[in-house]
């Protein structure tokens, strides 16, 4: 399956991702997922970017919160609204959140 | 053009996954896909009219309405949800629908994509 | 004539917010979604309990004795008595040291007679598969 996925915290819901597989798996990372874009602990980037993986963050939740699309990791690609409504209906056959 | 059904049952001003709802209502929209709104639980409170509009909450009553007027979006709130929580017919919006949970199921049926965004 | 599957994957649990109950109660609410939808076409929902969310399945809730409230394990058992699919995640019972007879797998005593099942995930990961959309609770 293609499966989209709306990573909206930073803390909670790694578990459940690390359990997904799909054909095809794409990340979204909004609301305060966002900080899995751009935050390192220790030094160290996010794990949650370790999967196999299309990773979008949205660039909206990053600015509202004071993040700048240069701050964020090379494995993530910044989307706006507009662009996530394509992922949903072009590249995503499902979509979850969590 | 496709539909997007995406259910909320997140709480107005307290939680902005209900912006993230209507944002992404509206950017489909304009993409001219239809999209069906459904509010459960806590998000039955968008469906109250007489939303006051502060800079320091989200405001989100006067973005619903107009997406009501494009034709292309309706908006739906748990009727046992909201009665629950003392909302009536009567407080009702204009153009927010009310109907039993099954709507939901039904508008998820016909939905090319569905997103289900759940309480928060 | 059209059948869409919707697989409810509850994670979240019970009480606290009202996740889990809603997706059970949504998922009831497809007995009677028909009136909306052509002669023939109908929805079927699978409900799976995943990582947290096996706790919902604890036998013994008493929220209606403390907060007067329908308990999750009245709504589990009511989507059991209507027949409808209910998996449980093996590998998190498993990791909580929940033993089967501990958790809600039937309705017998109500007059149903569909069991839920605890699953290998491999088996939710199939049932999140052939479903037409996903509702993670």
């Amino acid at each position: 399956m293609k499966l989209g996925v709306f990573l909206s915290d930073y803390r909670t819901g790694a578990d459940v991702l690390d359990r997904l597989t799909a054909d095809k798996l794409g990340i979204i990372l909004v609301g305060n997922g966002v900080y899995h874009a751009t935050i390192k602990e220790n030094g160290k980037a996010c794990s949650v970017l370790d999967k196999k993986a299309a990773y979008y963050v949205l660039s909206e939740d990053l600015e509202c919160r004071g993040c700048s699309a240069a701050n964020v990791d090379s494995r993530v690609k910044v989307v706006t609204y507009g662009d996530v409504v394509d992922l949903i209906f072009n590249d995503y056959e499902k979509i979850i959140w969590i | 053009m496709g539909k997007l059904t995406i259910g909320s049952f997140s709480s107005l001003v307290g939680s902005m996954s209900l912006d993230f709802a209507v944002k992404l209502s509206e950017a489909a929209v304009q993409k001219g896909h239809k999209v069906d709104l459904w509010t459960s639980g806590n998000a039955t409170m968008l469906s109250k009219k007489g939303q006051k509009a502060f800079k320091d909450y989200s405001h989100l009553a006067k973005k619903v309405q107009e997406l009501v007027a494009t034709g292309n979006f309706q908006i739906t709130a748990c009727e046992a949800c909201a009665e629950a929580r003392g909302y009536k017919k009567d407080d009702t919006m204009e153009g927010f629908q009310r109907h039993s949970m099954d709507w939901y199921l039904a508008s998820a049926f016909s939905a090319d994509r569905v997103l289900h965004i759940g309480g928060d | 004539m059209a059948i869409k599957k919707l697989g409810f994957v509850v994670r979240t649990l019970p009480y606290k917010i009202e996740g889990s109950r809603l997706a059970m109660t949504h998922a009831i609410s497809s007995q009677t979604v028909e009136i909306y939808l052509e002669d023939g076409d109908n929805v079927e929902p699978v409900v799976c309990f995943i990582g947290d969310g096996v706790l919902n399945c604890l036998k013994g809730h008493q929220a209606m004795k403390h907060y007067g409230i329908t308990s999750l394990e009245q709504h589990i058992k009511n989507s059991l008595l209507l027949d409808l699919n209910v998996l449980i995640c093996k590998e998190d019972v498993e990791r909580f040291g929940i033993k089967e007879d501990a958790l809600i797998m039937d309705a017998a005593d109500i007059g149903g007679e569909t069991n839920a099942k605890i699953v290998p995930y491999s088996e939710i990961q199939k049932a999140m598969e052939s479903a037409d959309h996903l509702l993670f609770c």
